[in-house]
């Protein structure tokens, strides 16, 4: 809720950043992306629109428009169902777990629990996305079949993408709630 | 999904401003990415950074120079990073010993493990690479990587000094090589340093790439003495056996080879061969093997790895070369660090290499290599060869790695010092050293490269690219309790106490 630094996300975009302790061992960290702009929903809409009659005129055809009504209704519902994700909370509670939620535009909330014994380490890692190269916090999935080995890569923050002075934050007091528990 | 290591971000994260700060050198005209250089200028040190379409898990002679030449770098305070194009599973980011730092960029291979170059593609990655590790010098290397050409190419739009290493020879006659010189002379021409690694190959560098001999310097390769030590116990002295490291390829000589192996062995029947390696031209062995039956006496070991060389080298007598053309030549160093005797064809940069009384030098013609080594095999039979150990003492301090670390030092410290060319300047030398028809095209590729490089400044600026935490060089982060459990715990109460205050929140 309080954070006075200034945070965005590899875009540049602004998102707000905010972290709450409940208790030495339970901390909950939510990162919020913009609200989708109502200006990118015209261009989306205008440009389907514009398609939509340059088809009309070449074709004559009454179904080409019905056709953009459609496409623009599920174009919107699917986007802001499945894609657009207004806020991503990571949930560290040491000894139990984390929970990984994010909450869609739409309202629809998915939610993932990973235990703490299945979890090996909290880590920034660097990838290679969309021709950049980015950093990413993941958290990396004990191997049961080998004691040392690495099993899985859960990222995390995929859809807001915050920016590596965010990521450390979030890091390091969730290395330190990993490290208080034995 | 790149490597899981994480030691390199548990340690205390410098801000990037703390290198930005300063401003005392005037910014030039790409300031965004030549800006955050200054403290690396000021502490003497480089931000390196080697693009090769060859390195590990390929394996090869310009693959071991760049991997030793830059862990010799790391020691000596630099900041180095690697760059080359993903090998299969291996691509993303990954850490080699002393957190030497190589990214596998996803760019197609064409052919040969070289990336095909339209001379724009690779630029949006290689410029997020340049910029977030604050380079200062990119050096590229080997001829035939195009990855390393479009490095080159980029680093000199974006303003950065270059380098580039010559690892090979090239001819002047045929039609290809025609074609490759007109590109080595257009990526060559506005490049701030070359280095080659012999004076042969120098020599051949200048006149293709129709250089300034001043810009080009001469710095061999090496060997780890250390690695490569004389064994004479694991050799079997009732015979004399002839070693043979090398691929099996045209360009190594195996025809020659296959001719040497009937007539020598018709004349000496305790004569044995080793060969080593792996190619398209086995197959020229094994039909030599089979015609003469010498399957007891020429043993094909395929491809070895790099740490069984010298399991294979001590086991012989006499080490052979039958390269047809060589720039430096690494294996007659390996097998006399051995204690073996040499022979070799001279060819190339080769007699450079050694001294006159540790190799024997022939033509490359079977006849003339047959002569070379029958001289050796009465020699080694009456017992006047010099002792392995003898030769590996006089050969281990010939070509160490730390003193040709020290060498590319010195040329990256002059090649600092020059400036970098303004694109109207490099466009008049692009015209004026590469002729009319390839100087106006390849000038035209430059416009259009600056062009999409400041649409992606617009796009994806360099500010909004965060710094990369420096795993080696002046502000390294390896090392710091890497790896331990208990070190984890104390850095994790440091940042603890560092941090409390930033994460005081509110309920």
């Amino acid at each position: 809720m309080a954070e006075q630094e200034e945070f965005t996300d590899i875009n540049g975009n602004p998102i707000q950043f905010s972290c709450q302790d409940f208790s030495p061992f339970c901390r909950e960290f939510t990162v919020s992306s913009s609200k989708l702009s109502l200006l990118r929903v015209l261009m989306f809409t205008c440009t389907v629109w514009l398609l939509a009659y340059t088809g009309f005129y070449l074709t004559q055809n009454t179904a080409v428009l019905s056709a953009a009504i459609m496409v623009t209704l599920l174009g919107m519902l699917l986007h802001i169902h499945f894609v657009k994700v207004d806020h991503e909370t990571l949930l560290i509670v040491g000894s139990l777990g984390v929970q990984l939620s994010s909450a869609y535009a739409s309202g629809r909330e998915s939610t993932t629990f990973i235990e703490m014994s299945r979890i090996k380490d909290i880590v920034i890692n660097e990838a290679i996305h969309m021709q950049r190269i980015i950093y990413y916090l993941c958290i990396l999935l004990k191997d049961h079949t080998e004691p040392d080995g690495v099993s899985s890569v859960v990222p995390l923050f995929q859809s807001s993408k915050p920016r590596l002075n965010c990521l450390v934050q979030v890091y390091r007091s969730c290395q330190e709630i990993i490290g208080q528990t034995p | 999904m790149g490597q899981k290591r994480r030691g390199n971000i548990r340690s205390p994260v410098s801000t990037p401003s703390d290198t930005h700060s300063s401003s005392e050198i005037p910014p030039d005209k790409n300031s965004s990415s030549t800006s955050s250089c200054h403290g690396y200028l000021q502490s003497g040190k480089h931000s390196i950074c080697m693009v090769s379409d060859f390195f590990y898990p390929n394996m090869g002679g310009v693959e071991s120079h760049i991997y030793q030449l830059s862990q010799c770098l790391i020691e000596r305070g630099h900041k180095v990073v690697i760059v080359t194009h993903a090998y299969g599973e291996r691509r993303g980011v990954r850490y080699l010993t002393n957190g030497l730092k190589v990214y596998y960029l996803p760019l197609q291979v064409m052919y040969n493990q070289s990336t095909a170059t339209t001379c724009f593609h690779s630029l949006p990655l290689l410029r997020c690479v340049f910029v977030r590790e604050r380079i200062t010098v990119v050096h590229a290397h080997s001829s035939f990587s195009s990855m390393a050409h479009d490095a080159l190419f980029h680093a000199k739009t974006m303003g950065l000094n270059t380098m580039f290493t010559d690892h090979s020879l090239f001819g002047f006659a045929d039609l290809s090589s025609v074609l490759t010189n007109k590109l080595l002379t257009v990526s060559l021409c506005d490049t701030n340093h070359i280095v080659c690694v012999s004076y042969t190959s120098k020599e051949n560098t200048v006149l293709r790439a129709a250089l300034d001999p001043y810009i080009v310097s001469v710095i061999p390769n090496a060997v780890d003495p250390t690695d490569f030590t004389p064994d004479p116990g694991r050799r079997d002295d009732n015979k004399i056996t002839i070693v043979v490291v090398s691929r099996l390829v045209y360009r190594k000589g195996i025809d020659l080879l296959g001719g040497i192996i009937p007539e020598l062995c018709a004349k000496y029947p305790d004569l044995c061969f080793l060969i080593g390696g792996e190619g398209p031209k086995r197959l020229v062995l094994e039909e030599v093997r089979e015609k003469y039956q010498l399957h007891e006496r020429v043993r094909l070991l395929g491809a070895l790895d790099h740490k069984d060389v010298r399991d294979v080298l001590v086991q012989g007598h006499i080490f052979l070369n039958t390269s047809l053309t060589e720039a430096f030549c690494m294996a007659i160093v390996e097998g006399a660090s051995c204690g073996l005797q040499v022979v070799s064809t001279r060819v190339g940069g080769i007699p450079e290499v050694l001294p006159d009384e540790l190799v024997t030098l022939c033509e490359p013609t079977v006849s003339s290599l047959c002569d070379g080594l029958e001289k050796v095999i009465t020699r080694q039979r009456e017992g006047k060869v010099p002792p392995p150990a003898a030769i590996h003492r006089q050969v281990q301090h010939l070509y160490t790695w730390r003193n040709v670390a020290e060498r590319t030092e010195k040329v990256y410290d002059q090649a600092c010092r020059q400036p970098v060319l303004p694109l109207p300047a490099r466009l008049r030398r692009l015209r004026s050293h590469c002729g009319a028809v390839a100087g106006s095209i390849f000038s035209f590729v430059a416009v259009i490269n600056f062009l999409f490089l400041l649409f992606l400044q617009w796009l994806y600026p360099s500010h909004l690219i965060d710094v990369a935490m420096d795993a080696t060089g002046p502000g390294s982060h390896w090392g710091h309790g890497f790896g331990k459990e208990e070190s984890k715990y104390t850095d994790a109460v440091r940042h603890d106490v560092a941090d409390r205050r930033r994460f005081k929140c509110k309920k």
